[in-house]
């Protein structure tokens, strides 16, 4: 009981990581995937205010005719308040005549106040921009002001004439805080663009993974098994350097490499190859560039787990496969490949789920194009959420495009963990072969 | 197959480790490299393997040398310490790999796998892998492996070592057996003295990259040729006493031992003396004390420390009653006697 104590008490430094840098972002990322966050809403709550922009979408709402012009021209009333600007824009005079003449009386449009204004034949206000001019004054609209709570709102709403029935939606669009909503999910659904990134997602995952980070790997693994240690720890190295490689760098070189006027371009053009930027060409292009950028780094990985692998294997088995009359590709194929299944399948799963999430190599070298030709999953959520180039950065709508990639990682270890059958892979290691 | 060394020699970067090595096993017979850890006797089998280079001297199977051919083309059978087998092939596909990398037939896999796995009695077994094995059976399977395709010669490398005691026993006799019944000609290395002289029909004995020895057992035993032999096998092993030969025998603690014989004014030499030739009713004898007693159930093992200096072990049948402590005079029977120079040759 107590060894158990002291057995949480070591752990939990590992437990508060894992919950501040995983469960955590997950929860938070699941949370945010519910809500229409974004730049415009900001994260806080907000507060209350009609604009004509609400006013456009009530009437899409289908509210009725009758109270959207009242809100729109609602509130003309000859009050204190627009007197006092009155006098001060027009002088005193005016405001006294305007006050025994109009004073407390409300007009359901601008029109309406500007004749009575009119025939009052003042001299101030003779030409009809000075009337229009000092209708305005009078504007009680409750447009453009912002309220604090929807109370508040409703208030105003209440003394501009709106029934009660009709305030709840007005109050609602009036919000320019964030609200919970599913709407994120059914445009994810609806969206032509998903499908793309989808597409790309896979496309990308499975020849970087197939052709590099295990079919290069394997291949470099059993190379250098065979070539003498020292000139193979030297190849290794070699390989292992673009992991090295801060990516920034890493992608500049590729760059000078691949663009028109770098070095491919240059060493092709006395051969009559026209200059183009073989990075980006075309979509083709831009697709052998981003799988050759990230496998070249993903295959040390491969290559050093199956190197070690191969070591494992007695020495004895080696032998005896050769004097048994084995030749190199058949030791390879029947003795080596056999007993590689688990390291493959645990490459295969672990770099899966890297490459799902990973898309620094492709924003660093292609950004996503041409157009959106090598945009990935994980990168339209980055642009969605973080970094586009509108501005109104969509924190819901990119939470939701995390949400997908968090449910199909989890999914895809939960299955790998049954195809590892990880209970066995943990078992002790038998001495005996 | 005849197989014939005719200096071989091996080198390891600039140590030479085998120099001109000779060694003819004639064809059918059984003999066993023996010696301490690091006399080259590993290194000797893997050379006729092919699995190491060779860098002088002829490998002659039959006629053929195939002191320059790979391993792969040397039809040659080898079975290691850890059995080596393919831990993800069933017996019957581990027994079958040198046919199967050498394209044969399913049909005619199949016969020479059922021949050979009913010869070394793994019949019943061809489905399981590896894993499921017994060491024993293991070491079965290695054999039939090594078989299967009929090669010029066997090659055991420590072969028991990682049996228990009684597996051992029986698994000597079993592959002595098969060896026989085979007719097949084999090389057992070995470290252990009683494998070498129970299995084999000859022993040769190395040491430090060259061959001190080759006899039949029985005679390596009643005659070795050094006092490095006559120390290496026999267990017990044989006890030494310093002694001095002038115009009699004596031993370096002053008592005689009698006529000097044809050992006359040799001077200061060894005596060689083996637990069954001293105890008591053998010849002159000798002042001594049991200072250590060892059971062994049929018979006890003492070790005596002679009044004049020296100790000398004694084999008796159980129940003499003798314990430590007693002062005995047993003797030698000098008709038994191995006598060596100083340096070790034997006189």
């Amino acid at each position: 009981m107590r060894q158990d104590r002291i057995g949480f008490l070591f752990l939990t430094p590992a437990l508060i990581a894992v919950v501040l840098f995983y469960l955590l972002p997950v929860v938070m990322t699941a949370v945010f995937a519910f809500t229409n966050m974004s730049t415009s809403t900001g994260i806080r709550g907000g507060d209350y205010m009609l604009t004509e922009g609400s006013l456009r979408d009530l009437r899409e709402q289908g509210l009725n005719e009758a109270t959207l012009s009242h809100l729109a021209d609602a509130g003309y009333v000859v009050d204190a308040e627009g007197l006092a600007a009155l006098a001060e824009a027009f002088g005193a005079p005016l405001a006294e005549r305007v006050e025994a003449a109009l004073g407390g009386q409300s007009f359901a449009t601008g029109r309406d106040l500007e004749r009575a204004l009119r025939d009052l034949r003042a001299p101030e206000i003779r030409m009809t921009r000075d009337r229009k001019r000092a209708a305005d004054l009078f504007q009680r609209s409750v447009l453009n002001i912002r309220h604090d709570t929807a109370a508040a709102l409703a208030a105003d709403l209440s003394a501009a004439g709106i029934p009660q029935s009709e305030q709840d939606p007005i109050v609602e669009v009036a919000y320019t805080g964030w609200s919970w909503t599913t709407r994120n999910f059914e445009l994810l659904l609806s969206l032509p663009s998903t499908a793309r990134y989808a597409i790309n997602t896979l496309i990308y995952v499975a020849l970087t993974l197939v052709i590099f980070n295990v079919g290069l790997g394997l291949f470099l693994a059993i190379s250098t098994f065979y070539l003498p240690e020292r000139t193979a720890a030297t190849f290794r190295a070699i390989w292992f350097m673009p992991r090295i490689l801060p990516p920034v760098l890493y992608v500049l070189m590729w760059k000078w490499l691949m663009w028109d006027n770098g070095f491919l371009a240059s060493a092709l053009a006395p051969f009559g190859v026209e200059r183009i930027n073989w990075m980006m060409h075309s979509e083709y292009h831009a697709w052998v560039a981003v799988i050759l950028i990230n496998g070249v780094v993903g295959a040390s990985f491969g290559m050093i787990i199956f190197a070690s692998a191969i070591k494992a294997i007695p020495q004895t088995m080696l032998l005896a496969s050769e004097v048994d009359g084995a030749t190199r590709w058949q030791q390879v194929r029947f003795i080596i490949l056999p007993q590689m299944r688990w390291p493959i399948l645990f490459v295969t799963a672990y770099q899966t789920l890297s490459l799902l999430a990973s898309f620094e190599y492709i924003l660093l070298s292609t950004g996503g194009g041409p157009g959106s030709a090598t945009e990935v999953w994980a990168m339209a959520a980055f642009r969605t959420a973080l970094n586009n180039y509108g501005g109104n950065l969509q924190y819901g709508m990119g939470a939701t495009f995390a949400l997908v990639l968090v449910i199909i990682g989890t999914a895809l270890s939960l299955l790998y963990l049954r195809f590892f059958n990880f209970q066995a892979l943990l078992a002790k290691p038998r001495i005996e072969r | 197959m005849r197989l014939v060394l005719d200096g071989f020699t091996k080198r390891f970067g600039d140590t030479t480790v085998i120099d001109a090595l000779d060694l003819t096993v004639e064809d059918g017979e059984m003999i066993a490299l023996l010696g301490p850890s690091g006399c080259g006797k590993s290194t000797t089998l893997f050379a006729i393997a092919g699995l190491h280079r060779v860098d002088g001297g002829r490998i002659l199977f039959g006629e053929r040398d195939v002191a320059q051919v790979s391993a792969q083309e040397r039809n040659v059978g080898i079975v290691f310490q850890n059995y080596a087998l393919y831990p993800h092939m069933t017996v019957a596909q581990n027994i079958a790999f040198p046919l199967r990398v050498r394209g044969a037939s399913v049909a005619d896999m199949d016969r020479k796998v059922r021949e050979i796995a009913g010869l070394v009695q793994i019949g019943e077994l061809l489905e399981r892998k590896p894993a499921q094995l017994s060491g024993g059976q293991q070491q079965r399977v290695a054999l039939a492996r090594a078989l299967v395709r009929k090669p010029d010669v066997l090659l055991l490398d420590e072969p028991l070592a990682n049996l228990d005691a009684k597996l051992r026993m029986e698994m000597r006799s079993e592959i002595r057996r098969v060896q026989l019944e085979t007719g097949i000609t084999a090389i057992l290395v070995t470290h252990d003295q009683v494998e070498a002289m129970s299995m084999c029909d000859r022993i040769a004995l190395m040491k430090a990259g060259g061959i001190v020895q080759i006899a039949e057992p029985a005679e390596m035993y009643d005659n070795p040729a050094d006092r490095y032999v006559a120390g290496f096998l026999g267990n017990p092993p044989i006890a030494f006493l310093d002694a001095v030969s002038d115009d009699i025998l004596r031993l370096a603690g002053g008592a005689a031992l009698g006529a000097a014989g044809t050992l006359q004014g040799l001077g200061p030499i060894a005596l060689g003396v083996r637990p069954e030739h001293y105890g008591p009713g053998k010849g002159v004898p000798l002042d001594g004390t049991v200072i250590m007693l060892e059971t062994h159930g049929r018979e006890d093992l003492f070790e005596v420390e002679l009044a004049g200096g020296g100790r000398l072990r004694a084999i008796l049948p159980a129940g003499s009653g003798v314990r430590p402590g007693t002062t005995v005079d047993w003797g030698i029977d000098m008709t038994r006697v191995f006598a060596f120079s100083p340096e070790g040759r034997r006189l």
